[in-house]
């Protein structure tokens, strides 16, 4: 399997009586996540708003988003593909071994009561978070997960959608495809993009101290990755654009103040549903947009001589 | 003196980018964000338009904008295998000129989804 | 400056059918006469207008999905390879958007409507159409499965849903409506969809998709939009809808309309198992009303991607095939499926589809009415429209191809009785002419004189598809931007949009509807005018 079946969230908001967090914490993370799209609002189809609907937490421990949710199953760390590969065989009435139930930390009545009240579902949604997509088993997880709401279709609507984080990493990904096919872990040094996370990823790229110089926009790894990572960053030259002195800045050669993204610097950020929406800042900034910053350095870059000799424009086929 | 107030601005904390804050801003800084949550409301007030460091380093020294890019668009144009990472706390707009930066120097394309 | 002397010209709109004719270029439009510049001498070549592409997914949240599920793809697939100036990109299934442009300038195109675009998410499609360079682009919003049109249709208020139509076409920045499954993508919020035109839609009490089809249909005429509603019918790739396709077409009551992608609309027999073709009847349909037009959507053997706003229609196709299977429903607007797909000659049913799309194209017998597509990406990759010019111009090479498919073939379709050649004339007019004159852009696809300087010129090969994927020139806008197989030029292409009158009271009427349904603030919603890469606002006059 692969795909993705998921809405923007205004249809969750419209239709959505059945709502799944899984290893998320919307309460502390994504705090107007519960009333603007998935809890509270009425609607036509839910006129009662939050009455109407079930709202069910997996997580491995009862964080504060628990007190919003009907009902909340504690799943052992680690543990959440195989109970989600429990429900997906639940769901088609196959056979399941007790055992493999309990190593789950959720009950067999849990997970049958749960599955009963998916398939009572309208418009049943589940969401997901980094509980889930960043613990063992990562992409693996989310696949497991984004597979059991697809084959959910077979009984009612249902979709799934991650819990995207941070400012506009949405906006990275939708860019990056459009552009260059691919949504991160991209080389051109072949003169047009290749794709392998695992190779061409960053954590990866430097601790193997592949790279030879780095820009770093609208992030701070110098406060984020693993230590190997941040030691070759130092000893390569780092170029900085930040609003802030970050601890990138502090380790980089070149460091750039440049305006906020939606403070003080206008454009488009895209959502969690990849919905783009239009930044209005409402201060005037003293520094740059990271935009004309880096329109400025690729200009300079351009002036310089090409590194790739004159060849073919085109290969019909990769191989 | 006089707040300017901007309706319906977009928050980029989370990925929620709620679009229906009421910010009141004087000159150099947001006073208000009406709506916010209180992860937005410290992301909208905890920013402001004040000059508190200095355009550009090199080296850690202070240093113009437009020196600073010279330098930054050498080190990237010599190396044999430049790094283009990051792009969260920013706009579309830098989005696509990273990317362009990356497909002219013929170099590494990341973001934080990576990790 | 430029002139073209010595070619053989074919340009249809103004009935010149292979004479040798000179073409001056100014300004990016043609004059009578220059006096200065390059001359390109095309004697013994063969002159068209531009190619014209009037259904097509090129850019937007959908063919983004697609991108993000084909990797696969695009790691086997043509790669352009990045100069001093010009992008990187990569083609295949789902093309980015440099190499899109590439695409389909390298093979004469020099305008494209994308098809489908969801108002909440436009702002995204203008973004990437400002990525696909040389090519001009005008868009299409989906309309038959919004909401609150719907509720106003089924309360009989139709001054209102005209005027929130037109006030969504200027909100998303485009250019006419696409209806999609109408009633069938709202039902499938339900996991529902709508196949009989004079039944009730879920959730509706009286409102039928029938209903929305004729009443869409005269929004768009009373609007004056320039090009007519362009429909995707209910009832898309099962056996049998020929009944629905030709019950659509009733229902127009005379309006204008373009159909789309008909290859997917024409199919007889209860099941898989007894699918034939209907062409003839829905060709004779066609032959009878020449105020109707549509595209092929042809299909062509290999691998692609789906992508529709249909989403019922690929839940369907995901169970069939158990590939990957994406979906997007749009709030209150729309819906989106997206599965890979393959076209195997030896699967009956893909055989089927594959004679049907060539058999509209050679039974409707007016070109003015029946334009080149394949329905990008879903019955074939754009850049494969040679193979389907071949197909049409060379009963030859049919013959050859039907020997490939399976026997029992042979009682299901009406191919091979088919002798029709298309000539280079009728190409011009199914390839460029035809479509411009549907989309209502009068400077496109026309060589005569005012008209934009577009023009794609072909040395004579024996070998028709390497002829057609292979222009020694392409002139987009009066410059040359491909000459001997290489692209010389990147310029900008335009987007056409229009600004469809309504009334002023609008707005004040919809905040409240859409502050219900939809999670975006109301004045963060329409796109701003300065997101558009050169914007030109074409006229729309409404029919009072």
């Amino acid at each position: 399997m692969g795909g993705k079946v998921t809405c923007t969230l205004g249809e969750v908001k419209n239709r959505g009586d059945f709502i799944i967090y899984w290893g998320g914490n919307p309460a502390e993370c994504h705090p107007r996540h519960f009333t603007k799209y998935a809890l509270m609002p009425k609607s036509k189809f839910l006129p009662n708003g939050r009455k109407d609907r079930t709202v069910v937490l997996v997580d491995i421990r009862p964080t504060k988003s628990a007190k919003a949710a009907d009902i909340f199953l504690q799943v052992r760390p680690g543990k959440d593909f195989e109970l989600i590969t429990i429900l997906r065989a639940m769901i088609k009435d196959q056979k399941i071994s007790a055992e493999a139930v309990a190593e789950t930390g959720v009950t067999l009545e849990q997970c049958t009561d749960l599955v009963a009240r998916m398939k009572k579902a309208k418009f049943g949604c589940v969401f997901f978070g980094m509980g889930l997509s960043m613990t063992r088993g990562k992409h693996m997880n989310s696949a497991a997960l984004l597979t059991l709401a697809a084959e959910m279709n077979a009984f009612t609507k249902f979709v799934a959608m991650p819990m995207r984080g941070h400012g506009n990493v949405t906006g990275a990904d939708v860019v990056m495809r459009w552009q260059t096919g691919y949504p991160f872990g991209i080389t051109f040094n072949r003169g047009y993009p290749r794709y392998n996370p695992g190779e061409f990823s960053t954590v990866d790229v430097l601790v193997r101290g592949d790279a030879d110089a780095a820009f770093i926009i609208g992030a701070d790894p110098g406060a984020t990755m693993p230590q190997p990572a941040i030691d070759h960053l130092a000893r390569i030259p780092t170029i900085v654009l930040d609003p802030h002195i970050t601890h990138t800045s502090k380790l980089s050669r070149v460091h750039i103040t440049t305006a906020v993204a939606g403070i003080s610097a206008p454009g488009t950020a895209y959502r969690m549903d990849e919905i783009p929406l239009p930044l209005k800042p409402a201060l005037k900034s003293p520094y740059p947009t990271d935009e004309e910053v880096v329109r400025r350095i690729k200009e300079s870059i351009a002036k310089k001589p090409f590194w790739m000799p004159d060849g073919a424009q085109m290969i019909a086929a990769q191989v | 003196m006089t707040l300017t107030v901007v309706n319906n601005a977009t928050c980029t904390f989370c990925g929620c980018v709620c679009d229906d804050i009421e910010l009141h801003a004087d000159d150099v800084r947001i006073v208000k964000a009406k709506k916010a949550c209180v992860l937005g409301t410290a992301w909208f007030l905890n920013h402001t338009a004040e000059r508190k460091y200095p355009d550009a380093l090199i080296d850690g020294k202070e240093a113009t904008l437009d020196e600073a890019i010279e330098v930054a668009a050498t080190y990237l144009h010599e190396a044999d295998m430049p790094l283009v990472y990051g792009m969260s706390n920013t706009t579309c707009e830098a989005q696509r000129e990273c990317v362009a930066l990356a497909d002219l120097l013929g170099g590494l394309l990341d973001s934080h989804t990576s990790l | 400056m430029l002139r073209i002397t010595g070619g053989k010209v074919y340009d249809p709109a103004n009935g010149i059918d292979g004479e040798v004719r000179e073409l001056c270029v100014s300004d990016g439009k043609f004059v009578s006469a220059v006096e200065s510049g390059r001359t390109i001498d095309a004697t013994g070549m063969i002159v068209f207008p531009g190619g014209v592409d009037v259904h097509t997914h090129v850019a937007g949240g959908a063919i983004n999905f697609a991108r993000a599920m084909t990797p696969e793809d695009h790691r086997r697939t043509q790669a352009f390879i990045r100069s001093q100036t010009r992008r990187s990109g990569l083609g295949g299934m789902a093309p980015t958007t440099f190499a899109t442009g590439y695409l389909y300038a390298g093979m004469g195109w020099t305008t494209v409507n994308e098809a489908a675009v969801p108002v909440l998410s436009a702002r995204h499609t203008h973004e990437e159409l400002g990525d696909i360079p040389i090519v001009d682009k005008s868009t299409l919003v989906l309309m038959a499965n919004n909401e609150i049109v719907l509720d106003l249709l089924e309360n009989g208020e139709y001054e209102r849903a005209k005027n929130i139509v037109a006030w969504y076409i200027w909100a998303a920045k485009s250019y006419g409506v696409k209806a999609v499954n109408p009633g069938g993508v709202a039902a499938w919020k339900w996991g529902k969809d709508a196949k009989q035109l004079t039944s009730s839609i879920e959730g509706y009490s009286k409102l039928t998709p029938g209903d929305i089809i004729l009443q869409l249909a005269r929004i768009c005429d009373d609007l004056g939009l320039p090009h007519p509603m362009h429909l995707h019918c209910n009832n898309l790739g099962a056996p049998g809808n020929i009944s629905t396709t030709l019950d659509t077409l009733q229902h127009l009551e005379g309006h204008r309309a373009h159909i789309a992608h008909s290859q997917y609309h024409a199919y007889g027999g209860d099941d898989w198992d007894e699918m034939r073709s209907e062409t003839a009847q829905l060709a004779e349909y066609f032959n009878t009303h020449p105020n109707i037009t549509t595209d092929a959507g042809a299909v062509l053997f290999g691998d692609t991607v789906t992508i529709t706003a249909d989403g019922p229609w690929q839940h369907l196709l995901y169970k069939l095939t158990g590939r990957k299977w994406g979906n997007l429903d749009i709030e209150n607007e729309t819906g989106c499926g997206i599965v890979p797909y393959t076209y195997r000659p030896s699967n009956l049913v893909n055989a089927i589809q594959w004679s049907v799309g060539l058999e509209l194209l050679l039974l409707i017998k007016n070109p003015w009415q029946v334009f080149l597509s394949t329905d990008h990406p879903n019955g074939g990759c754009f850049w494969r429209y040679p193979e389907i010019i071949q197909l049409l111009m060379c009963a030859d090479f049919r013959k050859e191809c039907l020997k490939k498919l399976p026997d029992k073939i042979k009682q299901r379709i009406t191919l091979p009785e088919i002798v029709r050649e298309y000539t280079l004339y009728e190409i011009a007019t199914a390839m460029s002419a035809g479509p411009a004159r549907a989309l209502g852009l009068h400077q496109k696809g026309n060589l005569g004189v005012g008209c934009d300087a577009d023009v794609v010129i072909y040395e004579h090969d024996d070998d028709v598809a390497r002829m057609f994927g292979h222009p020694r020139y392409v002139i987009k806008g009066g410059e040359v931007v491909i000459e001997e197989g290489e692209i010389r030029a990147t310029p900008d292409g335009r987007e056409f949009i229009i600004k469809p009158h309504y009334d002023p009271g609008t707005e004040q009427f919809l905040q409240p509807l859409f502050e219900d349904c939809y999670t975006m603030a109301f004045e963060n919603y329409p796109v701003e005018m300065e997101r558009l890469e050169n914007p030109d606002i074409r006229d729309c006059v409404p029919n009072l």
